[in-house]
């Protein structure tokens, strides 16, 4: 037994209604899912990418392993043939010891990279498994105290780090005092709703502030708003729908307030996966706007003419949020960005749509439990980057940068981060006009 | 009715029967389970995930191929193996040919006969040896994991041992092991020779709309 | 024209002298003679219009020899194998299973790596596979049809031989692997004949040993040779037409029959201590792990080496042996 499992044995019982998780596995089984379970042949090799498995080698740790519970409930209830197996005495209902058993696996061993898909010979996507089996498991009652916590902070005090509406007026006001950079809070309309991750306002303000530098340049007509401003979904990561749908939806009243047809996703990389992936699916009716990570906005501005940026001579390699690369799609625009600009660029192995996760994804960040863990999972990127020579490395998700920071910190690391919309701002080439460049 | 008329009748009818109507029930059951349609914007084209999809993760791509190598090389050493000697084994396509439907295509000599064969056992063994040993397959093996295989092996063997032809005993045998093969395959993890499909489609479908497929 | 070959002998100039001919004037002409027949009975080469190996030999008469020898082998081999058997049978009712003496530790020591593991288990698939068909091939027409009737035993070998072909070329890519992964620490050294000396503890006392012990040590060899002979031995039978000469054939089938009733017969003593023989010794090749109170009474100088590696955590032991098996103080030292 793991030492997280049997921390779990020891503590007093807590009252566990397997009755709700079977139930809200049983809804959440749809064909899709459901293929996904027929599928897996037990073969292990999603443990060859999974990073989890890599640093602690714990066999439990096998990304299928994290198919078992909703498996079990699926071949006794919707499964072909899950009659017979109920009446031949084959298909065991799920137990209490099973939800204890497998939370850690649920909440603390996966950080929904979706690496284990690339290797599966079934392309079983695991990553939206463990999403759905997270519900399950709230709703039985478990889930880990600090991550369900910061769900019902976003949904009480409007964001998981406590930034309340005051809270954000008043850092937006001290920052932009601070730094002499107008950064506009609920302008009655605006193109553009730019949201931000609390994790930024309260560890990382600089980067609100590039962000307002950059837009400001661009020329871009845009705002934050009061009604709706924290980017990340913890009602999506801890498997909470209802807060997830609450705060998707203040995102989008906001939106349709301002009048906004694009809602730019800061630094983040969950925070851009819920809301542009499953946003519409949680809300039940398709964005009234398009979401874009900052990185693709930029890029996009970028190639307009918009941006300019000088050069910057420091060796330099990007890491990749998931979110935003391997499950977001925009691997490209953070490299089109650097293009030109970092003169010594390098990549990692594996890199783009296959690089290693920094371990703190999906919410795993927030889990006390499982930070020496996340330090193990420090050390591929640690190896990763020492391999490429570079002096910095960049990123574009401040739930990596600073699940990435403590461990620096723990391991007395001595590399440097840096965030890639806080770097351009710095190197952003002023002298240039802002005027589109005629279309050619 | 002799035992070998029985066993090559009714009993071969019945397999046939569960086979072919167990597999198309699960298939449609998974489908009746539906689904609601993804209401986000797509970045790419679903179909064109799918299909990359299938294609792609029947190598091992993204880097990955020095930590799968022995699952690829076994489980095609296997999988090659097995069609082969199920499609163009002598004894097979004179099956076929006479009860079922004229195949298109000749059978195959002797020595590619053995080589299939070999390689059939060389991949399922290695494979069957890892599941075994390794901390990691044995983690998440259940029972279905070993009777899939066992029988498998039993149908594979006894085939490789009527190959004389000579004594209707082993055909019987043969015909017998692989009946039950048949019979248990629908119910069984076995039939990710056709779900496979399914879940590569899906996630094909569903992450290539975003932008990349895995 | 091949078939012709044999005829074509007696139109060909005389191999025979023709003078001491006494007989009726025959087909032979003037060429049939006792001593002909004699030199043809002896395996006497003439010469045909189309030379092929041994196209010129009528009757190859070693093949009455090699019979003869066939025959011996089959009774000595018979008899070695129900000896080794009995000895294993009366040492078990004798002195029963050889315990873990100091009782499980519930410590243990990785010793085989996965793939130590996936190639011993390979090749002892194959192993088994092969001697139970082999077997059934070399004894099975003088022990089954009075048992089992003629036909049920024509189809039990009909069945054997299919199968011994078909695994058997399988089993030189095992041996060579098994050979390859295992070698190190396989090499005798002194105390393996102090081991020897002292019976290897199995009369009481103790014997110290290293990983391997004289008689794993001796027991790799055998295999490696015996496997080696086999190999040879079993593509010459596999593949005659190849090698075209029929002694060398017949040589290869003595040989075949020796070797796998000597690797038999160590094997039954092998696969004996290794399961029910011996508590505590199969886990090595299953989990890859072993108990550390079964290394230090089995293997003292090893566990001695490696009982900085004994840990209570089994499961993480498991993967630390499959990984690297024995190796973690080895890589310590670099
Ligand atoms: S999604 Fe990532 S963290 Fe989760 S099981 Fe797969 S590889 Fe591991
Ligand atoms: S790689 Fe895919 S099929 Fe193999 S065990 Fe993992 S999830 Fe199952």
């Amino acid at each position: 037994m793991t030492s997280a499992a049997s921390a779990i044995a020891d503590a007093p019982a807590r009252s566990i209604n397997v009755q709700a998780a079977v139930d809200k596995f049983n809804a959440l089984t749809n064909a899709h899912i459901a293929s996904y379970l027929d599928a897996c042949v037990h073969c292990g090799q999603c443990a060859q990418a999974c990073h989890f498995h890599e640093v602690t080698r714990d066999p439990r740790r096998v990304p299928a392993m994290k198919l078992a519970p909703i498996t079990k409930v699926y071949r006794r209830h919707k499964a072909p043939f899950a009659g017979l197996r109920r009446t031949l005495g084959l298909a065991p209902e799920l137990s209490r010891k099973d939800l204890e058993e497998w939370e850690e696996l649920i909440f603390d061993s996966c950080t929904m990279c979706g690496r284990c898909t690339v290797v599966c010979p079934m392309a079983i996507d695991i990553a939206s498994v463990v999403a759905l089996s997270r519900q399950a498991f709230v709703a039985a009652g478990l889930g880990p105290p600090d991550l369900l916590q910061a769900a019902d902070n976003a949904r009480d005090r409007g964001s998981p780090l406590g930034v309340t509406r005051e809270v954000l007026k008043d850092r937006v006001e001290w920052l932009a005092d601070e730094h002499e950079t107008e950064i506009r809070l609920d302008k009655p309309k605006a193109d553009v709703l730019l949201l931000i991750s609390s994790i930024e306002l309260m560890k990382y303000p600089r980067s609100v502030v590039a962000m307002a530098k950059l837009l400001n340049h661009a020329g871009v007509d845009w705002t934050l708003s009061s009604r709706g401003y924290e980017s990340t979904n913890f009602g999506f990561l801890a498997g909470k729908p209802d807060v997830a749908r609450t705060l998707i939806a203040r995102i989008t009243e906001a939106a349709e307030a301002l009048g906004a047809r694009t809602v730019i996703v800061p630094e983040c990389g969950h925070a851009f996966g819920v809301l542009r992936w499953s946003g519409a699916n949680i809300l039940g009716r398709p964005l009234p706007y398009e979401v874009r990570h900052i990185t693709e906005f930029l890029a996009q501005h970028k190639r307009d003419g918009r941006l300019r940026f000088k050069p910057i001579d420091t060796s330099m390699t990007y890491h990749d949020p998931c979110q935003i690369s391997r499950r977001g799609g925009a691997t490209a625009d953070a490299r089109y960005l650097l293009d030109g600009v970092a003169s010594d660029f390098r990549e990692m192995t594996p890199t783009g749509n296959y690089n290693w996760c920094c371990g703190g994804g999906g919410g795993v960040q927030a889990l006390g439990r499982a930070a020496e863990v996340r330090h193990e999972v420090f050390r591929i990127k640690m190896r990763q980057v020492s391999e490429t020579g570079a002096a910095m490395m960049v990123s574009a998700c401040s739930n990596c940068r600073l699940t990435m920071d403590e461990s620096k910190a723990a391991l007395g690391w001595d590399g440097e981060l840096e965030s890639l919309v806080e770097l351009l701002a710095v190197h952003l080439d002023d002298t240039a006009s802002s005027a589109p460049r005629p279309a050619r | 009715m002799t035992a070998m008329e029985f066993i090559e009748g009714p009993v071969w009818y019945a397999a046939s029967a569960i086979f072919v109507l167990g597999i198309a029930w699960r298939i449609a059951a998974i489908f009746m389970i539906g689904r609601a349609r993804d209401l986000s914007v797509s970045r790419r084209s679903p179909i064109v995930g799918a299909a990359k999809a299938v294609l792609l993760h029947s190598v091992p791509h993204g880097g990955n191929l020095g930590r799968t190598v022995y699952h690829f090389v076994t489980g095609y050493l296997f999988h090659i193996g097995l069609f082969a000697l199920l499609l163009f084994a002598a004894p097979h396509v004179a099956f076929i040919n006479a009860g079922i439907v004229a195949l298109p295509w000749p059978a195959m000599p002797h020595w590619a006969f053995i080589i299939a064969a070999e390689a059939a056992f060389a991949g399922l063994i290695l494979l069957y040896v890892r599941r075994l040993t390794d901390p990691v397959t044995r983690q998440l093996s259940d029972v279905d994991d070993h009777v899939g295989v066992w029988l498998t092996f039993v149908a594979m063997l006894t085939g490789c041992l009527a190959l004389q032809e000579a004594h209707a005993g082993l055909r019987m045998l043969h015909m017998l092991s692989v009946e039950a093969l048949m019979i248990y395959f629908p119910f069984s993890r076995l039939t990710h020779a056709f779900t496979f499909l399914l879940a590569r489609v899906n996630t094909g479908a569903a992450l290539g709309r975003r932008g990349f497929t895995p | 024209m091949v078939l012709l070959a044999p005829y074509a002998m007696a139109q060909s100039p005389p191999p025979f002298p023709a003078e001491s001919y006494s007989g009726p004037n025959t087909a032979q002409g003037g060429q049939s003679s006792p001593e002909m027949w004699r030199d043809i009975r002896r395996g006497k080469s003439g010469t045909v219009v189309f030379p092929r190996p041994e196209g010129g030999v009528l009757i190859q008469s070693a093949g009455e020899t090699w019979r003869l020898r066939h025959d011996t082998t089959v009774a000595y081999g018979g008899g070695l194998l129900l000896a080794v058997l009995g000895v294993a049978g009366s040492y078990l009712l004798v002195r029963g299973r050889i315990p873990i003496k100091g009782g499980r530790t519930g410590r243990v020591i990785p010793r085989f790596s996965l793939v130590q593991r996936i190639v011993h288990w390979f090749a002892a698939v194959l192993f088994v596979l092969l001697a139970v068909t082999g077997l059934l091939l070399l004894f099975g027409r003088y022990l089954l049809p009075p048992i089992i009737g003629q036909h049920a035993f024509a189809l039990a070998a009909s069945a054997s031989i299919e199968a011994h072909n078909l695994f058997g070329p399988l089993f030189i890519p095992a041996v060579v692997a098994l050979c390859v992964t295992f070698v190190r620490g396989n090499g005798y050294r002194g105390v393996d004949f102090t081991w020897l000396l002292k019976g290897g503890g199995f009369f009481g006392g103790h014997a110290s040993s290293l990983k391997y012990n004289f008689g794993e040590k001796s027991w790799f060899w055998w295999s490696v040779v015996m496997g080696l002979v086999l190999s040879a031995s079993g593509m010459a039978l596999l593949l005659p037409s190849v090698i075209g000469d029929r002694s060398v054939v017949q040589l290869a089938n003595l040989a075949h029959a020796i070797a796998a009733l000597l690797f038999i017969a160590f094997a039954i003593g092998h696969i004996y201590l290794g399961t029910i023989g011996m508590e505590g010794a199969l886990e090595g090749m299953t989990r890859g792990t072993v108990d550390e109170n079964w290394a230090k009474e089995h293997h003292d100088l090893w566990w001695a080496e490696h009982k900085t590696s004994a840990t209570a955590d089994i499961r993480r032991a498991e993967v630390a042996a499959a990984e690297r098996g024995d190796r973690a103080v080895w890589e310590a030292q670099r």
